[in-house]
């Protein structure tokens, strides 16, 4: 099965187990074990302004923006941090905020110049919370790949080059 | 003409105009599969073995298909490379680096059946005899100690064969995500 190219469509009462939806697209646990036909996608988020190979120039006035998701229902609530998670900001949503849809969310930022952490985090209407990636890695281990929702922090260095970092 | 036969030209007008419309309103792309073709595309065997052709092959007439049409791609006795390893790597799923193949991961037997017949060789899918497939699947099995070197793989007994793997998958279809 191919779930990117439909060629065509035939009606079984009960899963055919080819493949792919066996040996690909399934998410192997820390323990061994892997879940299947695991098809909505959990809460996320992700800045995509400034981002990883950006360049600030300068301490300053910023705006941060990215976008939010989730498989289970509506983003409810985007913070923001800037301290690597010591303090957190709600960051105002864009309409239009639609089930499972992609949520805009922006919110400005004074950068003083120094190294700082940007991080991200969703929750959703079933009140699901997009987790840090420690806690992903401990619920999920490392082979979990397509379903990673962790968060995602970027490194601002005091010469404003922007770089993905774990933090 | 009489009026009768006037109304009768005049719906055999429109209706002509009908078609011709039908006709331009669409791209009048391609044409009905035939029976031939849908049975040449309907070859998916589920885990019950169901869609399972007659044929039967064994590791041992196996091992020659694979070194012929399949080694080139994933090496001896099924070790991988270029492409993926396919036996192996059972106990490793809880690591770090877990070595995912046939005999450590896929949860179904019929899954090796389906995918070599529809896909494989990679240059040449679909070349291979029902029996060529029966065989390489059971000398996949058996390379990953599953079935015995002379156990006969077919319609019937290929479903039956208990992948090492099998009670690890856990069916998440329709829960919420977590």
């Amino acid at each position: 099965m191919s779930v990117k190219w439909l060629r065509r469509l035939k009606v079984v009462p009960a899963p055919i187990m080819t493949k792919d939806e066996t040996s690909r697209y399934t998410d192997l646990q820390a323990d061994g074990t892997s879940l299947m036909f695991t098809y909505p996608m959990e809460v996320k988020s992700v800045i995509t302004r400034p981002s990883h190979g950006m360049t600030l120039k300068g301490a300053g006035l910023y705006q941060i923006s990215g976008i939010a998701w989730s498989g289970g229902g509506t983003i409810t609530r985007v913070e923001v941090t800037s301290d690597g998670g010591r303090t957190w900001t709600a960051a105002p949503l864009s309409p239009p905020v639609l089930p499972r849809a992609l949520t805009r969310f922006r919110l400005p930022w004074r950068w003083d110049g120094s190294a700082s952490v940007l991080k991200s985090r969703a929750t959703d209407d079933t009140g699901a919370v997009q987790p840090e990636r420690d806690r992903f890695i401990t619920d999920h281990g490392h082979n979990a790949i397509f379903h990673c929702n962790a968060i995602q922090a970027w490194g601002v260095a005091a010469n404003g080059e922007v770089k993905h970092v774990y933090a | 003409m009489s009026t009768r036969d006037l109304a009768w030209a005049v719906i055999a007008v429109v209706a002509a105009g009908c078609a011709r419309a039908t006709v331009v309103e669409t791209p009048n792309l391609g044409r009905p599969a035939t029976a031939a073709q849908i049975a040449g595309w309907d070859i998916s065997v589920g885990p019950d073995g169901v869609g399972l052709p007659p044929g039967s092959g064994t590791a041992a007439k196996g091992a020659v298909v694979y070194e012929q049409k399949c080694q080139a791609c994933h090496g001896a006795k099924g070790a991988g490379q270029p492409n993926d390893r396919l036996v192996g790597g059972q106990g490793t799923l809880a690591s770090k680096t877990p070595v995912r193949t046939i005999g450590s991961y896929w949860p179904h037997a019929t899954t090796i059946f389906d995918y070599t017949r529809r896909a494989m060789p990679y240059v040449q899918p679909q070349s291979l005899t029902d029996d060529e497939v029966y065989a390489v699947t059971a000398y996949l099995l058996h390379l990953n100690g599953i079935i015995g070197d002379n156990d006969e793989i077919n319609a019937r007994t290929l479903p039956t064969v208990k992948m090492p793997n099998r009670d690890n998958f856990i069916i998440m279809y329709p829960a919420r995500p977590r």
